[in-house]
């Protein structure tokens, strides 16, 4: 058998330590050693983006990275999206929207539309769409999964402009 | 009369039950279930797509580190039963016979050949490449026209030739009378290209067999376990009893995971030889090229019209490559048949059909497995209109049946209720056509060329009674101890959002919050036996779940009638209490209810306490699903690039029991009938090769390709007295080609274009106008 090297990394904010092989896969350190089964591998060929993570913030495609490049990295997977047990607003908007159907591709565009969201908080439609032609599904057709994102996107605004709103009001004496 | 429910979510688009767990990826598919002890499975595969296979040397491969077994074709037969597998198996299709890895033959690339058992899967496959298979190639028969050609190598023996099914000729009505009738006759031949499903899970299975107990208990991607179990218990010699089929989530299907197939039988014999449960999860490139295609079929069409524009008899020819191993091809053709004639006024129809067997990937189903019959009846009518000089949608307005018209098919089948017509009227409420095409003189003088066309079908979702018996639906139902209403489905949703719209059916007619439900599936020991495909579940489980629920409801009635010491008649249930009329206070929960039963002596002895029902629901009357779609397109002359501007459905799928989910079910098939025109195809080389084995190569749409759909339901026509929920997933598939293609085709008329084909990528669109020469 091959030799085994140690990786560490923060995995949706918690610092993790695996023994894995050289050759293997993000995705499958993730499934298999750290039991992030939520991360999907579509293709194993880079194209259909199920597999898609953030590595330090930015997406990445976790069938074509090994493990042992995570190094020192911090990933976000679909795991580490909801807040102390309750979807975050992208997860909810995806809910009223209706955005997929069997679920498989699910992990992918959340994790891309998140770096998305991150980097554009307020994408027009052609954005989320061209973002989002690297992410491939066969449920839906895509148009909820747009309207999705443009929810997320929304409400996200609408929820910063609350609290900026609550910022302005007088402070109750503690 | 039915009684009239407080409905609640039936009609609203309820959030999905299946989402909490899918957006925090907590799902648990195929690959994501593991048993202590589990090992990795890896197949090698032909190379070749005809050849004997000479040698088999897996010496190098057993001593490769991590593998526990090699086994050979000869090996693998030691360990089964020989029979048929998948969707071969559910229709008893045998002989063509063949071994389940390679013994004496491969038939196309991607066949079994040997299959290695190893720690990990990076093991199974470094050794599975260590196989030495030596081959003597053979011809390899790649088209339906090599395949009938007499002289071409027989691909299986026992078949005698290379045809699997017919040549069949029947005819309705009298069709000779009706081409002597006609003023002209309009021939054509028109062609479905080979692409295939592609859910983006593939296929896999995890099989655990116990020695100690010789049970065996096998998680795969599946479209219904009972069948799972059944070709896995005839495959291993092992009693029904003794197989437990299961499955959570399923990352789609389409039509392709059914039943136990090759690879699954495979590592459930060596799950049992080695005491080891062995995982095997397919790869895009094994998916891809091994899984299964659809829809390779030649049609040569001939209509009998007249100069005003009546269809008054067809003649029907179809030739459907089945590739290598028994699927659907064989019988794909019955349905194709009874359903050619679609929602028009055809009085005559003579059909002939063969299938034959190539060296390619098997014909599987695929969402509307028999929609050549829409395709080449729609294109058939534009190009009469062509020929006519007249516009499609009067060909269409002289020749859809109307309900009132009380029609039947040529081929016996009942139309009642079809909307066909005001389906196609409302699509030409929503378009202004006049002013499109001033816009599409306009474009045309700017060298931009822009094109409209429609299409429209009807879909047996689950057909009307008058087309015979139905497979019934069952399902049970029962209290637990808390008040939740649990409903155990024949169903196996696999994207379909069961556990929802389910759900919602009941919760209304049981008297209980949406929440208060939990639809149980997926595994062979308590679900009842079924499927989920064929569109069938809107009616046949929304049916089930809706009469089920109110046998379940008369029963907790029955009983608390007696507890709360009140008249039946003044009893009803609302959000999971029961309530007396005009009693507000003497209000029992169902979980109340359940805890009395289980108290000695409340009610008296002849009254029956178990609050559980099972039932068979038939389908009552059925009816159809059907529409009209409308595609408006511009095709790019320099790129040969098609963008599709507008895409509209017209929709009729009866009542509808969550919008938001039956949009979802459209506008998916409409993605893909998309994807099959402009992108997708299957493609081997003259000498077997394929070469669409990977998503660089097999092109899906995008979000960029697919524009958003608009969707518009009509008002259903209720053919029966209680259920009008009718089937919605396949629909959106088995139209699209032919609008799409009609449309493109009204684009390029000024080359005096005809499509005759459906697939048309860009290289294509530049042939048939001129641009590039054709290869």
């Amino acid at each position: 058998m091959s030799d085994v090297v140690e990786v560490s990394f923060t995995v949706n904010g918690v610092a993790r330590s695996v023994s894995v092989e050289p050759r293997k896969t993000l995705a499958d350190v993730l499934r298999e050693d750290l039991g992030l089964t939520g991360t999907h591998l579509g293709c194993e060929h880079g194209v259909c983006g199920a597999c898609t993570v953030l590595v330090n913030g930015s997406s990445a495609r976790s069938c074509l990275m090994l493990g042992v490049q995570a190094h020192g990295a911090e990933i976000t997977t679909i795991e580490g999206l909801s807040v102390d047990g309750e979807l975050n607003t992208l997860q909810q908007a995806m809910w009223e929207s209706h955005g997929f159907q069997c679920g498989f591709c699910t992990p992918g565009f959340l994790m891309q539309i998140t770096a998305l969201l991150a980097e554009e908080p307020n994408p027009t439609e052609a954005q989320v769409r061209e973002v989002l032609s690297g992410n491939l599904c066969r449920c839906t057709g895509y148009q909820t999964i747009v309207e999705g994102a443009l929810r997320a996107a929304a409400s996200a605004r609408s929820a910063t402009a609350t609290v900026r709103g609550s910022d302005l009001a007088p402070k109750e004496p503690a | 009369m039915a009684q009239v429910m407080a409905q609640r979510f039936t009609g609203t688009p309820v959030k999905r039950a299946e989402d909490p767990r899918i957006l925090t990826g907590r799902g648990r598919y195929v690959d994501d279930v593991t048993f202590p002890g589990m090992v990795h499975a890896a197949f090698v595969r032909s190379p070749l797509a005809h050849a004997r296979v000479v040698s088999v040397d897996t010496s190098a491969a057993k001593a490769a580190p991590g593998v526990l077994a090699v086994y050979t074709g000869p090996e693998m037969e030691a360990l089964i039963e020989p029979g048929p597998y998948g969707m071969a198996a559910m229709m008893n299709i045998w002989p063509p016979a063949h071994s389940l890895l390679a013994t004496d033959k491969v038939r196309l690339v991607g066949d079994l050949v040997a299959l290695v058992v190893a720690e990990t899967r990076y093991l199974a496959e470094d050794a599975a490449e260590l196989v030495e298979v030596e081959y003597d190639p053979l011809p390899a028969v790649m088209t339906a026209a090599q395949a009938l050609d007499p002289e071409s190598p027989l691909i299986f023996e026992d078949l005698g030739s290379n045809v699997l099914a017919g040549p069949k000729v029947t005819t309705y009505g009298d069709v000779d009378r009706v081409f002597a009738r006609a003023d002209r006759v309009v021939r054509a031949t028109i062609s479905q290209h080979r692409h295939q499903n592609v859910p983006m899970e593939t296929r896999g299975a995890v099989v655990d067999y116990r020695k100690d107990s010789g049970e065996v208990e096998i998680w795969s991607a599946n479209q219904g376990v009972a069948l799972v179990a059944t070709v896995l218990s005839a495959r291993l010699g092992i009693p029904r009893e003794k197989v437990r089929a299961r499955a959570a989530d399923v990352g789609g299907s389409f039509g392709l995971k059914i039943g136990a197939q090759r690879e699954e039988v495979a590592i459930a014999a060596a799950s049992r030889d080695l005491g080891r449960p062995v995982k095997w999860i397919e790869d895009r490139h094994e998916h891809l090229m091994a899984a299964g295609h659809a829809r390779e079929e030649t049609l040569e069409v001939e209509a009998a019209v007249t100069n005003d524009g009546d269809i008054l008899g067809l003649k029907v020819g179809i030739v459907v490559d089945a590739g290598a191993y028994p699927g659907l091809g064989g019988m794909v053709t019955n349905i194709i048949e009874g359903m050619v004639p679609g929602p028009y006024k055809i009085d005559a129809l003579s059909f002939s059909s063969t299938s034959v067997v190539t060296n390619k990937a098997t014909y599987v189903a695929y969402r509307g497995p028999w929609a050549a019959e829409t395709f080449v009846r729609e294109r058939l009518v534009d190009l009469v209109a062509r020929e006519l000089g007249k516009d499609p949608l009067e060909i269409r307005r002289r020749n859809l049946a109307r309900r009132e018209d009380n029609r039947q098919m040529v081929t016996g089948r009942s139309l009642a209720g079809i909307t066909a017509y005001e389906s196609l009227e409302e699509v030409l409420g929503r378009i202004d056509l006049p002013a499109f095409r001033a816009r599409q003189e306009t474009a045309r003088n700017e060298g931009r060329y822009l094109g409209f066309g429609v299409a429209t079908y009807i879909e047996p979702a689950p057909g009307t009674r008058a087309n015979g018996p139905l497979g019934a639906e069952q399902m049970r139902m029962e209290l637990a101890e808390d008040g939740t209403v649990l409903v155990y489905t024949a169903q196996m949703p696999h994207g379909q959002s069961h556990e929802t719209t389910l759900a919602q059916v009941v919760a209304d007619n049981m008297g209980v919050p949406f929440e208060g439900v939990r639809i149980l599936y997926g595994d062979s020991a308590v679900s009842p036996p079924g499927l989920t495909g064929g569109s069938r579940s809107a009616t046949m489980a929304g049916g089930a779940a809706l009469t089920t629920a109110r046998l379940l409801r008369d029963k907790v009635l029955d009983v608390a009638a007696h507890l709360l010491e009140a008249s039946r008649d003044d009893l009803r249930i609302e959000n999971g209490s029961v309530l007396v009329a005009g009693v507000p206070a003497r209000a029992m929960t169902l979980a109340e209810v359940v805890g009395a039963l289980r108290q000695p002596g409340r009610l008296p002895e002849d009254v029956d306490t178990e609050l559980k029902v099972e039932n068979v629901y038939d389908g009552g009357t059925g009816g159809w699903s059907g529409g009209t779609h409308c595609a408006i397109v511009e095709v790019d002359l320099e790129t040969g690039l098609v963008r599709i501007e507008r895409y509209l459905v017209v929709e009729d799928c009866g009542e509808v029991i969550n919008p938001a989910i039956v949009d979802g079910q459209i506008r998916g098939g409409v993605a893909q009938g998309i994807g099959a025109v402009l992108l997708e195809r299957s493609a081997y080389d003259a000498e077997g090769n394929y070469l669409s084995s990977t998503f660089m190569d097999y092109l899906l749409p995008t979000s960029m390709e697919i524009p958003s759909i608009e969707v518009v339901h009509l008002e259903p026509v209720p053919l029966d007295p209680v259920v009008n929920f009718r089937g919605v997933g396949e629909g959106g598939m088995i139209c699209t080609p032919a609008a799409v293609c009609n449309a493109i085709e009204d684009a390029l008329a000024p080359f005096g274009v005809r499509v005759l084909e459906q697939h048309l990528p860009p290289a294509r669109i530049l042939e048939l106008v001129g641009v590039i020469e054709p290869e």
